[in-house]
C-alpha cells in the first residue's frame, strides 16, 4: 500500500500517528506543491472551528484551502458560536460535519481534538489542543529544516528556549527521532523537558546535550528557538532575568557561523533580536510561508489523495 | 476472638491482598454494604506480603469496571470467588491495557473533564505502573481519583 493511500479521509490529530514514511510522503508532497498544482480541492468545503485565537494557523489554512480552488466556513472566536448557549463539543462537530468535507480545529482543552476526531465523519484536522498537540506545526518544521539543508538525517539540532512548556519543542523532537539528528537542548534548568520526554528521548539514546548557555551548545546545523512564557512564571522578576539571559541576539548567532538555519515557531518576542532577521539563516517568516504550502499538501492528501508525482482527485 | 480470616463465606467474593489502609476505598469502590454481610480485616497479617487488608462480601460478584478499579489499589489484589463454602476460582488482578470510564483524568484542561465523555487511560508500563489519558495524553499517577457512579 503506497503511503498516499493512509492520508485520504485520516484524521490528524497529532504527528506521532505518523510513521516516517507518510511523513517522508508528506513532505515530499509539500515539495510538489511549491509549484502551481490548481484547484485540485475545487467544490470542497473546509470548515475552520477556532475555540481560541489564532493568527498562522487558522490564516494559513485558509490561504491553503484558497489556493487549492475550496472554500472555507468556520469561526475564529468560539463567542460567535452556540458554545455560549451550552452546546456540547460533540455537538458543535456533528452539526458541522454536515456543512463541510474536512474540519480544522483549534481548542483550549487538551484531547479536544482527538474526541472531535471520535465524534467527526470527515477527516478532523488538530489546529492546536491546548498544550497538547499542534501536528502541522511540526509537519511544517520537519519540511523547513529538508527544505533549507536538503536533509533530515546527520543534523545537529539545538532547542533554545522554554524546553517545559513548548508543546512545538516536544513533537519536534518525538518527530526527529524518526532521523539519525543529534539534538541538543539549551535553557534554564527550571524550564529543562519534562521527564516524561527526557525519558523518551533517553530510551533512544537521543537524549543528547542539555546546557544552559548558547556558546555551550556549538556546532549546530539548526537552531529552534522558542518564546519564554510570561505566564510561566510566579515571580515576574524571574521572567524579566530569564528573558533577558534567553535571548539570541546578531553576534550570538554569527559565532555558530554562517550556516545555522534559525527557526522560530512564531510569535516572537525579544528572544530573537530584530538585527537576527536578514542573517541568511534566519528562517523564521519563511517557515511560516511554508505553512500554507505544507497545509495544501496535507488537505490534498486528506482530501483527493493526492501524491507528489502530481496524481490527485481521484 | 475469631480473625476476620476465620469468617466462611457460602456464596460471595473475597478481595484479598488489598495493601495496608486500601479497604475502606475498596469499599468505596464497591459501594459496601450493599444487602449481604461484609467483613474487613485491616492491617491482618500476610504470609507472603507482612500485612494486608481482605474483604468478604455474601452474595457479591464483581463487574469488569470493579475489579478494574479494585486493580489500582495494589499490584497483588486478588479476588476469590466462592461458591457453597468452597473457592471456585481466584484470580489476580491485572489493570487491563486501556481503562474505560473508570479515572478521572488529573489535568484540568483535559476535554473529559468538560465534556460528557468515558475517560479512556492506557497503560504505559506495568512496573511502576504508568497510565496516560488517550485524549490530552498526560501521565496520571496515584491518588487517582474514580469517575463516579460507573
Amino acid at each position: 500500500m503506497s503511503p498516499a493511500h493512509g492520508f485520504r479521509g485520516r484524521h490528524v490529530v497529532s504527528a506521532e500517528d505518523f510513521s516516517k514514511d507518510e511523513l517522508l510522503h508528506l513532505l515530499d508532497t509539500a515539495a510538489f506543491f511549491e509549484h502551481d498544482v490548481g484547484p485540485r480541492l475545487a467544490g470542497k468545503i473546509l470548515a475552520t472551528l477556532f475555540f481560541e485565537p489564532s493568527t498562522r494557523t487558522r490564516l494559513s489554512f485558509e490561504s491553503a484551502m484558497h489556493r487549492l480552488g475550496g472554500s472555507v466556513i468556520g469561526f475564529a472566536d468560539e463567542k460567535a458560536t452556540s458554545r455560549t448557549k451550552g452546546e456540547s463539543l460533540a455537538d458543535t462537530i456533528r452539526m458541522v460535519e454536515g456543512y463541510c468535507d474536512a474540519i480544522v480545529i483549534r481548542h483550549p482543552m487538551e484531547g479536544a481534538a482527538r474526541l472531535a476526531a471520535e465524534t467527526a465523519r470527515v477527516p478532523v484536522i488538530n489546529g492546536g489542543d491546548g498544550s497538547n498537540q499542534h501536528p502541522t506545526q511540526t509537519f511544517l518544521d520537519l519540511y523547513t529544516i529538508r527544505k533549507a539543508t536538503g536533509r533530515l538525517d546527520g543534523l545537529r539540532v539545538g532547542f533554545f528556549g522554554d524546553l517545559r512548556y513548548s508543546r512545538t519543542v516536544h513533537s519536534l523532537a518525538k518527530a526527529l527521532l524518526h532521523f539519525d539528528v543529534a539534538m541538543s537542548f539549551i535553557g534554564p534548568p527550571m524550564l529543562r523537558l519534562p521527564q516524561e520526554l527526557r525519558e523518551t528521548l533517553g530510551a533512544r539514546g537521543r537524549l543528547g546535550r542539555e546546557v544552559e548557555g548558547l556558546d555551550d551548545a556549538r556546532p549546530l546545523d539548526v537552531l529552534y528557538v522558542t518564546r519564554i512564557q510570561k505566564e510561566r512564571f510566579p515571580d515576574p522578576a524571574d521572567y524579566e532575568r530569564m528573558k533577558n539571559a534567553y535571548r539570541l541576539d546578531r553576534a550570538a548567532a554569527e559565532r555558530f557561523g554562517p550556516d545555522l538555519k534559525i527557526l522560530h515557531p512564531l510569535p516572537r518576542v525579544t528572544e530573537v533580536a530584530t538585527d537576527v532577521d536578514d542573517l541568511p539563516g534566519a528562517l523564521y517568516f519563511e517557515q511560516a510561508r511554508n505553512g500554507v504550502t505544507v497545509r495544501k499538501a496535507l488537505l490534498s492528501l486528506v482530501l483527493a489523495d493526492a501524491d507528489a508525482s502530481g496524481g490527485g482527485l481521484a | 476472638m475469631p480473625s476476620p480470616n476465620d469468617f466462611r463465606l457460602q456464596d460471595g467474593t473475597v478481595i484479598d491482598h488489598l495493601p495496608v489502609g486500601t479497604a475502606a476505598r475498596a469499599l468505596a469502590i464497591l459501594g459496601l454494604p450493599r444487602e449481604g454481610p461484609v467483613t474487613v480485616g485491616m492491617n491482618v497479617p500476610s504470609t507472603r506480603y507482612g500485612h494486608k487488608d481482605i474483604i468478604r462480601v455474601e452474595g457479591l460478584e464483581l463487574r469488569k469496571s470493579e475489579t478494574d478499579r479494585l486493580a489500582l489499589l495494589g499490584t497483588h489484589v486478588t479476588v476469590a470467588i466462592v461458591k457453597g463454602g468452597r473457592i471456585a476460582s481466584k484470580q489476580r488482578l491485572e489493570i487491563p491495557e486501556r481503562l474505560v470510564g473508570v479515572l478521572r483524568c488529573q489535568n484540568p484542561t483535559c476535554i473529559t473533564n468538560h465534556e460528557r465523555v468515558h475517560t479512556v487511560f492506557d497503560r504505559t508500563a506495568s512496573t511502576p505502573l504508568q497510565l496516560r489519558c488517550a485524549y490530552c495524553e498526560r501521565a496520571s499517577a496515584e491518588p487517582y481519583t474514580f469517575v463516579s457512579g460507573s
